[in-house]
């Protein structure tokens, strides 16, 4: 293949399109394997990295602005990373291995000897209520946050389309600010299929115990349009309400726009392999972007979580600096608070079919639920008490069986295990 | 690297060793002025087994970290900045060993980052005197399919 020259002088140059955590996880890798080369991050927002799960605690005041910014430019400076803010990837040169960037207004070319897309994903909008800056965004980014908080001031009302994570996680943050939050989803449970009927009822039951929070299930948006200085929207059912703003958390695209006509083969995500290179020879992707393994089936999945980001860059850093390593992946999982109810999922839940059994530990503080599949755990769910949730983890991804994984004496430590163990028929149920 | 090591048939649950973690670690006073150690030895029908943070080399706990509270200190150890704990336990859900200590009314979690200044030998290995504990190298510990797995693993 032939080498371009590039920017760098000393050594090889390693640019990271993108600056949340696969990016600094992957630049902090490349710089440890890599002392003489050059990195650049390429940062579409105007802020350095920070933590993107925690921007609904900043909308909530749970957390400072510094608190949220925990990537300042020492970070970069300490690690010798070229930091470009405001600048975006608008097109790759495969050939002559670069990528197009528009930064303030002006276009730059920055050349790399590998690349890394971690561009991650960017919520999804629907004809139903299209991206709207007035008054409909999606709560995804420090912007989105910081225009969200300005928006919410007591007595405002807010309708949030879609009870997954960051929906909810919405909701509880506005409501902390005093906003009035409607939140619609169209499934019957919230939080996607990491619950179960039960599950949802109780952590909507929880969440609806304050008055400002409405949530309502089996609903969906079909229609929105401006009135005044707010929005009204209208349900499935024909039913109308006025808002004065709108957050849309149905869902999240992978961020693959400038990769478009590059060569890099995408289905909606970006094909990695398991060594996290795409289909171009040099050019990687890791994080929200691209798909990752099922650990437990080996099945290629979208499963766009932190700490797939985390470890899939770290791979793939080290795979650019000449390693050859694969990521196993990880397994769909989730775990979050609401007003002291914890909630940890691991797994698909919802799962059913013939050959599934599920054992379940009930009381009026905790719910907890185990499914089967040969005898075999593959997803757990934990309401209230989520202690201990990492050891049923082990075994779900160490495909232990259940009958083995209960006499192991820190799986004692679940209250589902626990109530098995002392009596398996009055816990077990088909 | 070192990390600890217990041996359930040398224990007698006396606790002395969470004893002198709850006395000397500052860090789990701070936060609940009770007697709140790290490590907790717990008692079940298969005899005793212990709750304590063993400084993974591979760490999922700090790749899960949303509030990036969980670090990997200078010295190799994992560490937590407690003031950047947000408290949604990600690091509960990844932890194989069930190490975190999930205080939910200070919606936080806590764990063992050898606060007490002895990395040589930690308060509570130190208090142990039934044999049952120790703090010795990791590597040692792993059996051969761990071992194979983490060759060439980048660290965090």
């Amino acid at each position: 293949m032939k080498k371009i020259k590039t920017a760098s002088t000393t050594g090889r140059q390693h640019v990271i399109v993108g600056n949340c955590i696969a990016a600094v996880s992957a630049a902090e890798t490349l710089r440890k394997m890599n002392p003489q080369d050059s990195i650049v991050i390429i940062g579409e927002e105007d802020v350095p990295s920070y933590s993107r799960c925690l921007i609904t605690y900043f909308l909530g005041d749970m957390i400072t602005r510094k608190h949220l910014l925990s990537h300042d430019a020492q970070w970069y400076a300490e690690r010798n990373v070229e930091l470009m803010l405001s600048s975006r990837a608008e097109g790759l040169d495969v050939k002559n291995r670069q990528v197009m960037v528009r930064q303030n207004g002006k276009n730059k070319t920055v050349s790399y000897d590998t690349l890394l897309v971690a561009t991650g994903s960017t919520p999804i909008f629907l004809p139903a209520f299209p991206y709207d800056p007035d008054g409909i965004i999606g709560m995804r980014n420090y912007a989105d946050s910081v225009r969200l908080k300005s928006w919410a001031k007591k007595g405002k009302k807010a309708v949030i389309i879609g009870a997954g994570f960051v929906g909810l996680k919405s909701a509880y943050g506005l409501v902390k600010q005093g906003v009035q939050v409607k939140v619609v989803e169209l499934l019957p449970t919230v939080l996607g299929r990491m619950t179960d009927l039960e599950a949802s009822a109780r952590v909507k039951a929880r969440l609806t115990r304050h008055e400002l929070l409405e949530i309502e299930l089996n609903n969906s948006v079909i229609a929105t349009r401006k009135r005044g200085d707010g929005y009204v929207v209208t349900y499935q059912d024909g039913t109308e309400e006025a808002c004065d703003f709108i957050v849309a958390s149905v869902g999240v695209r992978a961020c693959t726009d400038f990769l478009k006509d590059s060569g890099v083969d995408i289905d909606r995500i970006v094909l990695v392999d398991d060594r996290q290179q795409t289909s171009v020879d040099g050019i990687y992707a890791a994080g929200d972007v691209c798909r990752s393994r099922h650990i437990v089936t080996g099945e290629w999945i979208y499963n766009a979580i932190w700490p797939v980001a985390a470890a899939g860059a770290r791979i793939a850093a080290a795979n650019m600096s000449g390693e050859k390593l694969t990521y196993e992946g990880n397994i769909p999982m989730n775990s979050v608070d609401f007003y002291e109810l914890w909630i940890t999922a691991i797994g698909n839940v919802q799962d059913e079919g013939p050959d599934v059994e599920e054992i379940t530990f009930k009381t009026p503080a905790i719910y907890q639920k185990v499914k089967l599949r040969g005898g075999v755990p593959f997803a757990f769910m934990s309401i209230g008490n989520v202690d201990g949730a990492g050891i049923i983890r082990g075994a779900i991804v160490g495909k232990t069986p259940w009958e083995e994984f209960v006499r192991r004496p820190n799986a004692k430590v679940l209250p589902v295990v626990n109530s098995y163990a002392a009596d398996p028929a009055a816990t077990a149920c088909a | 690297m070192k990390a600890f090591r217990f041996i359930a048939e040398n224990c007698d649950l006396c606790r002395k060793c969470e004893e002198a973690c709850a006395q000397v670690c500052g860090s789990s006073k701070k936060q609940s002025g009770a007697y709140v150690p790290h490590i907790r030895v717990m008692q079940s029908p298969e005899g005793p087994f212990m709750r304590l943070c063993k400084h993974c080399e591979d760490a999922p706990c700090v790749d899960a970290c949303i509030g990036e509270s969980l670090q990997r200190g200078p010295n190799g150890l994992i560490i937590q900045d407690e003031d950047r704990c947000i408290g949604c336990f990600m690091c509960n859900m990844v932890c194989p060993h069930g190490a975190m200590k999930t205080i939910m009314s200070q919606e936080k979690a806590f764990k063992c980052t050898l606060m007490c200044g002895k990395e040589e030998k930690p308060t509570c290995v130190f208090a142990c005197d039934r044999g049952a504990l120790f703090f010795d190298d990791l590597r040692a510990q792993n059996n051969e399919k761990r071992r194979a797995k983490l060759r060439g693993y980048p660290k965090k």
